[in-house]
């Protein structure tokens, strides 16, 4: 049963995760493999402050999504110059920027060795530390996350977001504010995979940086478009098949270090698979393809 | 400054130099980010392990085939993936996420193979040093230095004065101009694969015998050749060259002064400046988009 708890926990903080970078690359169409960088930041502010200040669980939260939704505004930035492919280099080079950061500064985050003993998060009294508590908590921001984004999407703000995705030059022509429109998601963004990031360092209680490589963003990127980039609901149906398949590996019996391979291998393939014959994913309706900058 | 520095920054400027110039070659004609590129360079080491460790064939010729046989995969990836979806006339973003799924497949193929832990291939030339103007070297680095220079002016020859180099130039200049008149375009985009395939694959054996290998050494060289492409200004093996050497000098001041755990952190720092400040690179044309 706890098993069971684990993974539904596991799914919904991946889904949150999902579901925001999907605001990010499936409807402004800015593709960004920073993701985990965001995650990373949130989840070690969350753990520093628990550990040395001893602040409540809301209030880590808060400054945990303040202090990525900033860095979210700095890796949003270069997007109003550089475009595409490029850009993807430049959200490249702010994660390992980032994840060297939290395995090099020894003395702030305790580098390599990560942060053991992020203490049970307590929420008006009631202190959460069964597995079900936590799959509650989750469970009611991965609730509040899709909320939030559907109101988003929905808004004269989502449409100016889809007006980037197809055509930045037109939607720029037609007066939209194109620049705070994608600093704007970016914050956005970064702030909810922030949440994600705080939930899982008390849900592990023990973080360390190998969580938050360039690897996780790139695990990320694959179930947004495995599940559809630019949807509500498929990033929901990516992270449950992505997190639901590796784990149907364990009943066939298989050592957990091949697993590991095989799990890799899964959403590795399953990306190419999907850019050969169906690039909009499930339930996507954004198939990565633009209209090419005119020079 | 020490000699020693100067000396370990060509070297790493050597290596970066070969992934850089494989990687802008096929950029330039197919137009998107081969990440799996990265792989060909683990995969040709790890191609001559086999080859030298458990088939016991003789060092020299498991190199050749070692680079043959990631050659080999750069081309695969090419005729069985790329092609396909570039018949389709889809974005170079859709290619880019192709070639990072392959990346990953291949890397985790690797690791299921042989393993996780560092291998390195017996050598006979060992890890004994010379010492040239007060700065130590291995073989295998000298090695590195001459066949870098050696390679890089070879495909500035081939580029330049062969038929094949002006069918290469035609279709990184305008596919469908260069098909009008007479090119196979996708022949010949093969053909970049392969040559740029081979100088990963070089430069991968040679990191190989320089420290040793893991199945996952191959993301950091391609991302510092990318970084020196775009340094360079991707236009011109000069201009390659000197973003690999002012990347290469950059790390090891770095690593001098700060640490070299930094060296990572360093090198894009720097590609964000250039990204930001000057994205033509230090030599190069500035392009336009369209703005309101």
């Amino acid at each position: 049963m706890e098993y069971v708890l684990h993974i539904l926990i596991l799914i919904c903080i991946y889904v949150i995760l999902s579901v925001s970078l999907n605001l990010i690359a499936g409807y402004a169409g800015l593709l960004s493999m920073a993701h985990a960088a965001f995650y990373g930041v949130g989840a070690y502010v969350a753990a520093l402050m628990a550990l040395n200040l001893h602040s409540p669980f809301l209030v880590n939260m808060v400054c945990a999504v303040i202090l990525s939704g900033l860095l979210g505004a700095l890796v949003g930035t270069p997007s109003l110059r550089i475009r595409n492919d490029y850009f993807v280099i430049a959200t490249f080079a702010f994660q390992v920027i980032t994840f060297n950061v939290l395995n090099n500064w020894v003395s702030f985050t305790g580098g390599p060795m990560g942060l053991p003993g992020i203490p049970q998060p307590t929420l008006c009294g009631l202190q959460v530390s069964s597995h079900l508590g936590f799959l509650i908590l989750v469970g009611s921001f991965c609730a509040s996350t899709l909320l939030v984004t559907h109101r988003i999407v929905r808004s004269p703000f989502g449409r100016v977001l889809k007006a980037i995705r197809e055509d930045e030059v037109f939607a720029q022509a037609a007066g939209k504010n194109v620049a705070s429109g994608k600093v704007l998601v970016f914050v956005m963004g970064a702030g909810m995979a922030a949440v994600a990031g705080v939930l899982y360092a008390y849900y592990i209680s023990f973080i360390d940086p190998t969580s938050f490589t360039v690897m996780e963003s790139i695990f990320i990127i694959s179930i947004v478009i495995i599940g559809g980039s630019g949807s509500l609901w498929g990033p929901v149906v990516g992270a449950v098949v992505l997190v639901v398949l590796p784990e149907l590996l364990r009943f066939i019996g298989l050592p957990s270090s091949v697993a590991a391979n095989l799990r890799q291998i899964i959403y590795g393939g399953l990306m190419v698979a999907f850019m050969m014959w169906r690039p909009r994913g499930f339930l996507g309706e954004y198939t990565f393809q633009r209209k090419e900058a005119r020079e | 400054m020490e000699p020693q520095i100067i000396t370990n920054g060509l070297i790493s400027a050597s290596s970066c130099l070969l992934m850089a110039l494989g990687f802008a070659l096929i950029y330039r004609t197919a137009r998107f980010f081969h990440f799996a590129h990265g792989i060909v360079f683990t995969a040709s080491a790890y191609c001559t392990f086999l080859l030298v460790a458990w088939l016991q064939v003789p060092l020299w010729l498991s190199l050749v085939l070692g680079t043959a046989g990631g050659t080999l995969i750069g081309v695969l990836t090419e005729i069985c993936i790329y092609r396909n979806l570039r018949r389709r006339k889809v974005s170079s973003l859709v290619l880019l996420l192709a070639s990072l799924g392959l990346y990953i497949v291949l890397q985790n193929v690797l690791s299921m193979i042989f393993g996780d832990r560092t291998r390195s291939i017996p050598s006979v030339w060992g890890h004994e040093t010379i010492t040239i103007i007060g700065a130590r070297v291995t073989y295998v680095q000298l090695g590195t230095m001459c066949i870098s220079l050696t390679l890089s002016f070879a495909l500035g020859v081939l580029l330049k004065w062969t038929r094949l180099g002006r069918a290469v130039r035609a279709v990184s200049d305008n596919p469908e101009l260069a098909n009008i008149s007479g090119i196979d375009s996708d022949r010949i985009t093969v053909c970049v694969f392969a040559v740029g395939s081979a100088l990963a694959g070089v430069a991968g054996n040679l990191a190989a015998l320089d420290v040793n290998m893991t199945p996952t050494m191959g993301l950091g060289p391609l991302m510092m050749g990318i970084v020196a492409g775009i340094i360079g200004g991707g236009r011109g093996i000069a201009g390659i060259a000197l973003g690999a050497l002012l990347l290469g000098m950059a790390q090891h001041l770095g690593a001098w002064q700060i640490g070299s755990q930094w060296q990572d952190a360093t090198a894009f720092l720097i590609l964000l400046a250039f990204l930001l400040v000057r994205p033509e690179g230090v030599i190069g044309k500035k392009h336009r988009t369209a703005t309101v």
